[in-house]
């Protein structure tokens, strides 16, 4: 055993710092969550055990189930938008026809770079309900102003545009070098064989980024459900459009309830091992059929 | 209609479409750059907030006279830097290892590495900040950069790249009589220069836009990164929304790394063409 740790060891001292970083910043506050959500502790004092009280209180808190259902909605929305928008706009700066392509890869990349926070404020006035942009577009096509940010109805839309916006051209990126990957004789050979470009699209094009498109999908779930900058910078009345991630913030460190700030977090710890063994089984099937 | 005309048609809608795509990313960025040059005495509301008549420093004065600008950019452009220059060190030198050294448990151990990214730190956030507490790093800026020297994505990424660099170049080395960490310092680090600068931009973008970590763990403002310090804008002043003044704090966040993008974008490229041409 120290024999071979010896002969191995430039290796295993390279990797050493990852696995400890892990243990100390990953690993054991996982695990520590997980026995803080047992206990009513408020941040200061000795936890007392409360068994999963912290869990009831859970089951028959609005707040919560309001945050839960905005972070779906976040996510469905998120997946569908950003899945779709990556795709087309990929397909178009791959186009033979565009000119100028470094041009548009540089600007149609440009939101990704901006922070979520100073995005969100300007997002904020642009939404504004009385001096925004977005009114004023509404005013001129002759509709009714909308309070985009005070309504319970509405303040969902400018997190989910946020969202949709910056994080677009980073899955477009991804969606782009799958498109280089594809063989330029697959198209060139359905073209002799009569195929329009519809067709090529949807039996080459998609199949062969599928691969592709179920990483984003992971990537993109696991993001989703941390969603926490969109939602705090603009904020809606109440919990009309908290994050589950939000929730679990506000609940620690600003009522310093740590036991039911930890009990939320193992339930999103949950909800992501869940859905990722659910997308591996998925993929596990399609491989095998 | 004859094949010309289609592919005029076509060639017209693929860049149509794109320049109003283009125009979406970039309205809100130049929108807020020019409110942040707008005297407090011009209309900001809808349309005419685009007709700029006295343009002024004049909010990044009232900015400056409101939050410690010069500390909170500090802090960041500490973290940003040492956090980049941190993981760039350690996830190439993980990647390395893994891609070039064949040693018990390597396939166990990367497997484990990506297994890693399903759990978010995030969801620890509450044992996380007793941790630090513990560790003094509250209110240091090193709390932002410790915890992520090494992250299973950076160390993927090298380990995909340095696969690649040719074994016999490292025989070579050892031949010469090159050792473990001069042969990652001599051989690897020159030859992987455009992975370390793609991942230096994707790096460098993601510390400075950090949000959630600066706002747990740092607690004073002269602490503060940018990112913390122009959240908080929108309470500072009461009432009304001072929104010129929290437009020229976004203008201040987000024009630099824009900048930087494009810079490195061409190092980039210039990297890349370099390997080309000697590969």
């Amino acid at each position: 055993m120290l024999k071979t740790l010896n002969k191995y060891k430039a290796p295993y001292l390279f990797i050493l710092p990852f696995f400890l970083l892990f243990l100390v910043f990953q690993l054991i506050p996982a695990i520590w969550t997980f026995y803080i959500s047992l206990t009513n502790w408020k941040g200061i004092g000795t936890p007392k055990f409360c068994g999963f009280g912290n869990y009831k209180k859970l089951l028959i808190d609005n707040m919560f189930w309001d945050a839960l259902g905005n972070t779906v909605e976040y996510w469905i929305t998120g997946l569908l938008f950003i899945l779709v928008l990556s795709v087309l706009i990929a397909s178009l700066l791959n186009s033979d026809l565009l000119k100028g392509k470094a041009f548009f890869r540089t600007v149609t990349f440009l939101p990704n770079i901006c922070a979520a926070i100073a995005m969100g404020l300007i997002f904020r006035m642009l939404f504004d309900e009385n001096v925004g942009l977005f009114n004023e577009l509404l005013v001129f096509l002759g509709l009714e102003k909308v309070p985009w940010l005070t309504s319970t109805k509405y303040s969902r839309i400018p997190v989910i545009m946020l969202n949709v916006w910056r994080n677009t051209p980073w899955f477009t990126m991804i969606v782009f070098s799958g498109l280089l990957n594809i063989p330029r004789d697959y198209y060139e050979a359905a073209t002799v064989d009569g195929a329009n470009k519809w067709k090529q699209f949807f039996y080459i094009t998609l199949p062969s980024l599928s691969n592709i498109l179920f990483f984003c999908s992971i990537t993109l779930t696991v993001d989703s459900w941390k969603i926490f900058n969109e939602s705090y910078i603009l904020p809606g009345p109440g919990t009309s459009n908290t994050s589950l991630f939000q929730y679990m913030y506000e609940s620690g460190f600003n009522i310093f309830n740590m036991g039911y700030a930890s009990a939320i977090g193992v339930i999103l710890i949950v909800i992501l091992a869940v859905i990722s063994m659910v997308q591996m089984t998925v993929k596990k099937r399609q491989g095998e059929l | 209609m004859g094949y010309k005309n289609k592919k005029n048609l076509a060639s017209f809608a693929v860049h149509g479409t794109l320049i109003m795509i283009s125009f979406i990313c970039i309205l809100p960025i130049l929108w807020m750059c020019l409110i942040s040059i707008k005297p407090t005495s011009e209309s900001i509301s809808g349309f005419q907030s685009i007709l700029i008549e006295n343009p002024t420093l004049s909010n990044f004065n009232k900015l400056f006279s409101m939050i410690p600008v010069a500390a909170n950019f500090f802090n960041s452009v500490f973290t940003t830097v040492m956090g980049t220059v941190t993981s760039l060190f350690f996830c190439s030198l993980a990647g390395f290892a893994f891609a070039k050294y064949k040693f018990p448990g390597r396939n166990f151990l990367f497997y484990f590495v990506i297994a890693t990214m399903l759990v978010p730190p995030e969801v620890g956030a509450v044992p996380l900040f007793v941790i630090m507490k513990k560790l003094n790093l509250i209110n240091s800026l090193w709390s932002l950069v410790i915890p992520r020297i090494a992250t299973a994505v950076g160390i993927f990424y090298m380990h995909q790249y340095i696969s690649d660099v040719p074994d016999e170049l490292i025989e070579a080395a050892k031949i010469d009589g090159c050792r473990d960490f001069g042969i990652f310092r001599r051989i690897i680090l020159p030859v992987i220069k455009p992975a370390l600068a793609s991942w230096a931009s994707v790096t460098l973008i993601a510390r400075w836009n950090d949000f959630f970590w600066p706002l747990l763990f740092l607690r004073k403002q002269v602490k503060y990164t940018l990112m913390v310090t122009i959240s908080l804008l929108p309470v500072s002043e009461g009432l009304s929304t001072p929104w010129p003044v929290i437009l020229s704090g976004t203008t201040l966040v987000i024009i630099p790394i824009i900048v930087l993008y494009l810079i490195l974008q061409t190092f980039q490229k210039a990297g890349m063409m370099a390997g080309a041409v000697k590969g």
